[in-house]
């Protein structure tokens, strides 16, 4: 068996779309950029039907709670498939009540994991979630936020807790017991060949320069927006109306007021500075 | 002795020592077809079978398929005749029920040689129409809204068709969720919740389960998208195949009864002989009613001949 996954994990919002167009173009290396429609990569962390085919009943009869028992079941499976598969996931790295964790220790190769300025993030959150800014803050601080239904209907996706933006970045760059790399938003834009050439490498995947320099410019901001205004992305929630939106860092220094800044920096000082989104005194950098 | 109860669904007579409330009464001059009794079944899967996923075994010589949901039942269904339940402690009968019903009588159609389909089959004339799909898409909805436009519905989530590319009917009820019903304007008050602690609920449906099967003329595949407006696909030739290869109820299971060249070939045979269409509706918003309508126009615009 050589089956396993490795995650490519973050918080919403965060370049995780992008970064998976450019896994799918080094992996493909052909001469035209790969169809942002054909990106398999999306399907599975936390969609249903491949949950029932492994499982073998429908967890449509479960509970939300029976459900995410059965999850780290469900992807410790896929180590019996002949390759590595390569999955994004929004939820934050937790422990269900016997210890597991959501995403099993076996079969869980690694862990890369994209974190974006949260100022940034909550712009885009916000259109996300077709909300206002506020209330996408709001979210971003909520130490228990899911996304879920309410119970009386079947959501295409299954329950996800992300926590807070804090928390969630910590949930995975803290976690116990799994390999990880971490790699910035910003640093995908500002350094892109050191930034992916590393996150290729953890991943197992090829390094050498002339092709990582073509998945880079198939992935490109331009290239993904121009495939979307072509023939529409599917993965675009309906009630946005294009998913690659503008792509750049530093967006909030127009579009946020201060008090939305500032309450952003309060709730989440600590892992900022972290990773030097604001200095020590919580002015932001300029990243 | 143990009280035995006898039932009728997907044309089969079976005797049970547990009470099936979903299901209607068999006739009781005929030969049983199928028995469902409670015992002993092995924790570990089946011996010298093959694993098919972390919770379920199967063998094919004989046929069998094992089945573990966790925290409600182990389930052994034998050569298309049996099935055997050993329920975990204190478990509710209304949980071990439902994924009897379901994966298990879709595992034990199988056994007998039936395409089993992942959909659901509505009555139009002396003809149906299958409506297939994932879980989640609203399948179970739609032939809700059918009802109340008076189809009746043959079957939901589990598609029996036999070798004259009819669907068999199942059994009498549709599973509604909560917010389907409201939709809908069906009152749950008074129906019973299909486990404890999930706002999904057994409708009980008309008489249309006690007609004989019925021939296929039309399957629409249920898809969404994110666009406002539903779209309606054609979808002709031998493309027909791969989306009734795809919305097969549990492919694995197949696979491990080597069923897959009977199956095949039974679902080549039906693409041969049906409209089939994809239909795809917007994500959130659904307009049920527009639904039913484009459905129905669909079928009028294309009376197939068998």
């Amino acid at each position: 068996m050589t089956g396993g996954i490795f995650w490519l994990a973050s918080y919403p919002k965060s370049g995780n779309t992008w970064f998976r167009a450019f896994l799918h173009n080094l992996q493909a290396d052909s001469a035209e950029p790969v169809d942002i429609n054909e990106m398999y990569t999306a399907v599975i962390a936390s969609g249903r039907g491949w949950m029932d085919e492994i499982v073998g009943f429908n967890i449509s009869d479960l509970t939300e709670d029976e459900v995410e028992r059965l999850r780290p079941v469900a992807y410790r499976w896929l180590r019996h498939d002949k390759e590595i598969s390569y999955l994004k996931i929004h939820d934050a790295y937790t422990l269900l009540p016997d210890g597991e964790p959501l995403v099993s220790r076996e079969g869980n190769l690694g862990a890369l994991y994209i974190v974006r300025n949260p100022l940034d993030v909550a712009i885009s959150f916000a259109g996300h979630m077709n909300c206002s800014i506020d209330r996408a803050i709001e979210m971003m601080g909520d130490r228990e936020f899911r996304f879920g239904s309410n119970g009386k209907k079947l959501p295409e996706q299954l329950a996800q807790r992300l926590l807070s933006w804090s928390r969630h970045v910590a949930s995975w760059v803290e976690a116990d017991g799994i390999s990880k790399e971490v790699i910035r938003y910003e640093d995908m834009k500002t350094r892109p060949l050191e930034t992916f050439t590393r996150a290729a490498a953890f991943l197992k995947l090829p390094t050498e320069r002339k092709r990582v320099e073509k998945a880079i410019r198939f992935s490109d901001i331009g290239e993904l927006q121009r495939q979307e205004n072509e023939k529409g992305f599917a993965e675009r929630p309906m009630r946005m109306e294009r998913f690659f939106r503008k792509g750049i860092s530093g967006d909030w220094r127009t579009t946020l007021t201060p008090a939305q800044s500032e309450k952003i920096i309060a709730d989440h000082f600590t892992m900022m500075r972290h990773f030097n989104y604001i200095d020590e005194h919580g002015q932001p950098t300029e990243v | 002795m143990t009280k035995l109860y006898r039932y009728h669904m997907f044309g089969l007579v079976v005797v049970s020592d547990m009470v099936f409330p979903e299901l209607a009464p068999g006739d009781p001059n005929k030969e049983p077809d199928v028995s469902i009794r409670q015992g002993h079944v092995a924790v570990d899967g089946l011996p010298g079978g093959a694993i098919q996923g972390p919770f379920c075994y199967t063998t094919t010589e004989p046929k069998q398929f094992w089945l573990t949901v966790p925290e409600i039942a182990r389930y052994q269904v034998n050569e298309g005749r049996e099935i055997v339940v050993d329920p975990f402690p204190d478990v509710d009968e209304a949980s071990i029920r439902v994924f009897l019903l379901g994966s298990c009588m879709g595992a034990l159609l199988m056994q007998r040689g039936l395409l089993v389909l992942h959909g659901n089959a509505i009555r139009i004339g002396d003809n149906c129409f299958v409506c297939v799909g994932p879980s989640g898409i609203g399948k179970s909805t739609l032939a809700a809204a059918f009802l109340q436009r008076g189809h009746d519905v043959l079957a939901d989530d589990v598609v029996a068709v036999n070798d004259n590319c009819e669907a068999i009917p199942g059994f009498a009820r549709l599973k509604i969720w909560q917010d389907a019903a409201d939709q809908l304007k069906i009152s749950t008050e008074g129906l019973r919740r299909i486990r404890p602690g999930i706002d999904k609920f057994d409708m009980p449906l008309r008489e249309g389960f006690k007609s004989s099967p019925l021939p296929i003329k039309w399957v629409y595949v249920l898809q969404v998208h994110n666009q406002q407006e539903f779209s309606l696909q054609k979808v002709t030739g031998m493309d027909r195949f791969t989306p009734l290869r795809n919305n097969t109820y549990r492919f694995r299971y197949l696979i491990g009864m080597e069923l897959k060249p009977r199956h095949l070939k039974l679902c080549g045979e039906l693409a041969g002989k049906i409209h089939l269409a994809r239909l795809r509706r917007p994500e959130k918003i659904f307009k049920l009613d527009e639904l039913v309508d484009i459905i129905l126009a669909d079928v009028a615009a294309h009376p197939m001949q068998h």
